[in-house]
């Protein structure tokens, strides 16, 4: 009975965010200045017709109305129409989710294997702490982009190795620090000091320990992935939904990026809810 | 001079050397040398010329000032805020208070760069430079304080039950003179949050820039200046293509190297 109280709140917060975000999203789609304002306008041959869908659309988009559209196609599965290529958002989404969701995911499970990775040999090893934290730190201060550029210039790595080494120099920080903590618990000095296998002691006495931290963790790192997720597909040009939204920026097709937006913050939120408490990850 | 702070006074020698460099007679980072365009490192041009002619160092050094004078000053904006919205919620009665972690969480939901492009990309066509840099810096700033708001929400959560709170407010100590109690009990977790944001703001900045979004040309900025390295034809021509992202990481590197404790 706990346990369904507990995920019936859990599922209503999820909710909240997900209808908080969408309207902070139209909200601020709406007062941006340049709302109503379209690059074809410049040019001489598209100018009166541009004029005349920007009028139409001013009509129709006072800020309750276009809440209650957006609510109302998001119920029914439409997310409106793409200003750009003048077809429906979700024809233009369904494809590269796949695509997108097939970057993650093999991106998540790398970066996460090198992090844990390393920060198991950093937290066993007293003096080891310098030559994991300088690569990781040096990864932290190069900006996604640059490091994508990197790789196309050297011939070598792909969108899944640049968004893995992300992932896993951001999360081997945190790991480190959670794995440290649970060595010094004093049981486990106990148990060390006994010769127990670190092994044993790692599957049987840490795993579970620090498996809600993890799980935290691990939804943190699905927003690092996404935070990448644009310039990674965009410089290997991988036709996903970062491209998609960088398209959609580049042409001023606000529809596509509210929905590629509300998309991304329904993933994050709903990672949020399996990954357990949103504040677990601050405690490492 | 202490070693822990080494960060700090190589990242001011910076700051000076970029002054220096900029405030010299005749630097301009927008002028345009076209008998010397993509040239390599002389005298007159010490880091040689970017595909206009414009003098690199000059132009690395412009940009080096605008990102670190930006950051800071979104850095500012945003602790400020999360230290006013964390403060008030946590001596705001429950409801409040939910309420504003709930809008903390459902902006900390947002990938940061999803949120800056669609920003960006609702701005007017005829926004000048300095106006998209202003902008870019701002909205980093508007984005940038639930993460912070939350830290200090915990904080002011802790110090709310505090022993001499309790005291303080058992013997009448009400509102303004609460807060100016709480506050520099405050300070400790928000330098942290401050030093953590600058190179957040300035790597945000940068791929932002780097994707066509962030500051217009002519000013220059660290994203703009990484546009380069898209072009392989200047590879080939001149290595100094790789000086903005060398100095960039530098900065970056020495910027998370600042200790946090206060």
């Amino acid at each position: 009975m706990k346990t369904l109280s507990s995920l019936l709140r859990s599922l209503a917060r999820a909710l909240a965010l997900v209808l908080l975000v969408m309207i902070g999203s139209t909200l601020l789609v709406r007062r941006a200045p340049g709302y109503l304002s379209d690059a074809r306008e410049m040019d001489a041959r598209y100018g009166s017709t541009v004029r005349a869908e920007l009028a139409h659309e001013s009509a129709r988009s006072s800020l309750p109305q276009m809440l209650a559209r957006e609510a109302k196609g998001w119920l029914h599965g439409d997310a409106g129409v793409s200003r750009q290529f003048g077809v429906p958002v979700r024809e233009l989404i369904q494809p590269r989710l796949a695509v997108t969701g097939a970057l993650l995911l093999r991106s998540l499970l790398l970066g996460w294997a090198l992090a844990i990775t390393a920060a198991l040999a950093a937290s066993t090893r007293r003096r080891s702490g310098v030559v994991w934290q300088a690569p990781a730190s040096l990864l932290l201060a190069i900006p996604t982009a640059a490091m994508a550029t990197l790789c196309l210039l050297a011939g070598s790595g792909g969108p899944v190795l640049v968004m893995a080494l992300l992932i896993a120099a951001r999360d081997f920080k945190f790991l480190c620090r959670i794995l440290r903590q649970a060595w010094l618990e004093p049981h486990l000095l106990q148990a060390r000091a006994q010769g127990i296998r670190m092994r044993r002691l790692l599957a049987v006495q840490v795993a579970p320990a620090i498996a809600a931290q993890l799980a935290a963790l691990a939804g943190l790192s699905l927003v690092t992935a996404l935070s990448a997720l644009v310039p990674v597909e965009v410089l290997f040009d991988v036709p996903g939904l970062g491209q998609l939204a960088w398209n959609a920026a580049m042409n001023r097709d606000l529809p596509v990026l509210l929905a590629v937006t509300l998309l991304m913050a329904l993933a994050v939120t709903s990672s949020g809810m399996l990954g357990g408490q949103p504040g677990e990850w601050e405690r490492a | 001079m202490r070693i822990r702070l080494l960060p700090v006074w190589l990242l001011a020698a910076l700051t000076l050397g970029a002054l220096a460099m900029v405030a010299r007679p005749g630097a301009s980072y927008a002028y345009q040398d076209r008998e010397h365009t993509l040239a390599g490192a002389s005298l007159q041009h010490p880091a040689g010329t970017d595909e206009l002619g414009r003098d690199r160092l000059v132009r690395v050094s412009a940009a080096l000032l605008l990102s670190l004078a930006g950051a800071l000053a979104a850095s500012v904006l945003t602790t400020g805020a999360a230290a006013s919205i964390g403060t008030l919620a946590a001596f705001a009665p429950r409801g409040v208070a939910w309420l504003t972690m709930l809008v903390c969480d459902a902006f900390l939901s947002l990938p940061w760069l999803f949120l800056l492009m669609m920003v960006r990309s609702a701005l007017p066509l005829q926004a000048s430079p300095a106006h998209s840099a202003a902008i870019t810096f701002l909205v980093l700033a508007a984005l940038g304080w639930p993460a912070c708001a939350r830290a200090v929400y915990r904080g002011g959560v802790g110090l709310k039950r505090a022993g001499w709170i309790l005291q303080a407010r058992a013997s009448g100590l009400r509102g303004r003179q609460l807060i100016r109690q709480v506050v520099p009990n405050l300070v400790p977790l928000l330098l942290p949050q401050f030093l953590i944001c600058v190179p957040a703001f300035v790597i945000a900045e940068a791929n932002l820039g780097a994707l066509g979004l962030g500051i217009g040309e002519p000013l220059p900025s660290w994203g703009g200046m990484l546009l380069e390295l898209d072009n392989s034809a200047l590879l080939f021509r001149t290595e100094w293509v790789y000086f903005p992202l060398a100095l960039l990481i530098l900065v970056l590197l020495l910027l998370e190297a600042i200790p946090v404790e206060a």
